[in-house]
């Protein structure tokens, strides 16, 4: 066999390795979506439930105050944003999109003369802010997938401690949540979306609840709120960070068809080659044969 | 006499859901029952056992740590951080 044609199929041979990998990463993904999906969903009740709450200790005594509802909260001028990433690579775009909103966003808050203090989840978020030298306030890296109520528990503990805190070189004013939202399994949406300070939408017709004027609030309606409002910000990043994780795999299942497709254009255009070659080879062989056999008939000689 | 309609969840699950006679939930000021046609109630809750009684007289208990609970025209929402099993041997009435 032939230089040439050794080469074609080693080149083959590594396309057509590379295609398995593909394949299977493609219906691992595909298969764990649906899983992903399911849990987003799971969390819809207790978020149902939660906002429904606030909304009633907001529609049921006159005077809500908390932190987290003051439409003005600057005081450091230092602004939150929480970006969610991938702790694995082929993704495609996946993680790109989300450090690309990421910045946009810090820039124009940069623009608006506030400092943006990053927490990333992920550790392509986390690597692609170290390499510039600006490493994020905190990184959560990495992370399991069954793990990520807990995950998202530990971080609203911290996002919230910041919020609150006294301390200036702490406190930050708003909090940005920048993920992926799981639209279906064939769109996902990168978006950002401000949690704190959250707006109370005001009910528009507050007569339907007059008839039940005696809510009672245990232990008071500060304590309630007090209590509600961190664990509303809690259900939202779990929410989020759920519905990272569902796009994160449906991103995976894209990209890795695309890849299993292009091994497979690789191992036919190389096949075509190696065809050719090994075909180039044998008439090779043929015209050596033919022009030897023609060069000793041409000599007059009758035997070998 | 009507029942309670109960829903109980977690922030990632539901852990139950269905028609209740009584719920005793530990609110963060002492224990508190909750029957059917009780006032409009939103109370935040402490460590200790959610008690749920179903219409017949079954038990489902369930240790708690933090969490709230809404009470409106017989519709009760409880929502917690994590709820575990409570152990056994406790769940009688």
């Amino acid at each position: 066999m032939g230089a040439q044609q050794r080469v074609y199929k080693q080149r083959i041979k590594s396309a057509q390795g590379m295609k398995k990998i593909f394949k299977a990463k493609e219906m691992v993904a595909a298969s764990r979506i649906a899983k992903a999906h399911a849990r987003v969903l799971a969390t819809t009740p207790y978020a149902d439930a939660l906002t429904r709450a606030i909304g009633s200790v907001a529609t049921h005594s006159s005077e809500v105050s908390h932190p987290f509802l003051q439409a003005d909260r600057h005081e450091t001028g230092r602004v939150g944003i929480l970006s969610i990433t991938a702790d694995r690579g082929m993704t495609g775009p996946y993680s790109h999109n989300v450090i690309r909103a990421s910045e946009q966003l810090a820039n124009t808050l940069r623009d608006q003369g506030k400092d943006p203090v990053m927490y990333v989840v992920g550790r392509k978020g986390d690597s692609y802010y170290r390499f510039r030298n600006r490493p994020p306030q905190r990184s959560w890296t990495p992370y399991k997938e069954p793990d990520l109520p807990d995950l998202g528990r530990e971080i609203a503990g911290v996002v919230t401690e910041d919020l609150l805190a006294e301390d200036p070189a702490q406190h930050i004013d708003e909090l940005y949540v920048v993920g992926t939202r799981f639209e279906s399994r064939f769109l996902q949406k990168t978006r950002s979306v401000r949690l704190v300070p959250m707006g109370l939408v005001e009910a528009e017709d507050a007569g339907d609840h007059q008839a039940f004027p005696l809510y009672d609030f245990a232990p008071d309606p500060e304590s309630v709120i007090a209590e509600l409002l961190p664990r509303y910000v809690e259900s939202r990043i779990i929410n989020i960070l759920l519905q990272a994780m569902a796009s994160e795999h449906a991103s995976t299942q894209r990209a890795m068809k695309t890849a299993t497709d292009n091994a497979e254009t690789q191992i036919h255009k190389f096949t075509r080659l190696a065809n050719s070659a090994r075909q180039a080879e044998i008439t090779q062989e043929i015209t050596e044969i033919v022009g030897g056999a023609d060069a000793l008939s041409g000599s007059g000689r009758t035997e070998r | 006499m009507s029942a309670l309609d109960v829903t109980f969840v977690t922030a990632d699950r539901t852990v139950w859901t269905g028609r209740a006679a009584q719920v005793v939930v530990p609110a963060v000021d002492g224990s508190m029952g909750i029957l059917p046609q009780m006032q409009p109630t939103l109370a935040i809750l402490g460590d200790g056992a959610i008690r749920i009684v179903d219409e017949s007289g079954a038990v489902e208990e369930r240790i708690v740590h933090g969490g709230f609970v809404s009470v409106d025209s017989d519709v009760v929402t409880i929502g917690v951080d994590d709820a575990e099993t409570a152990p056994a041997g406790t769940s009688r009435v």
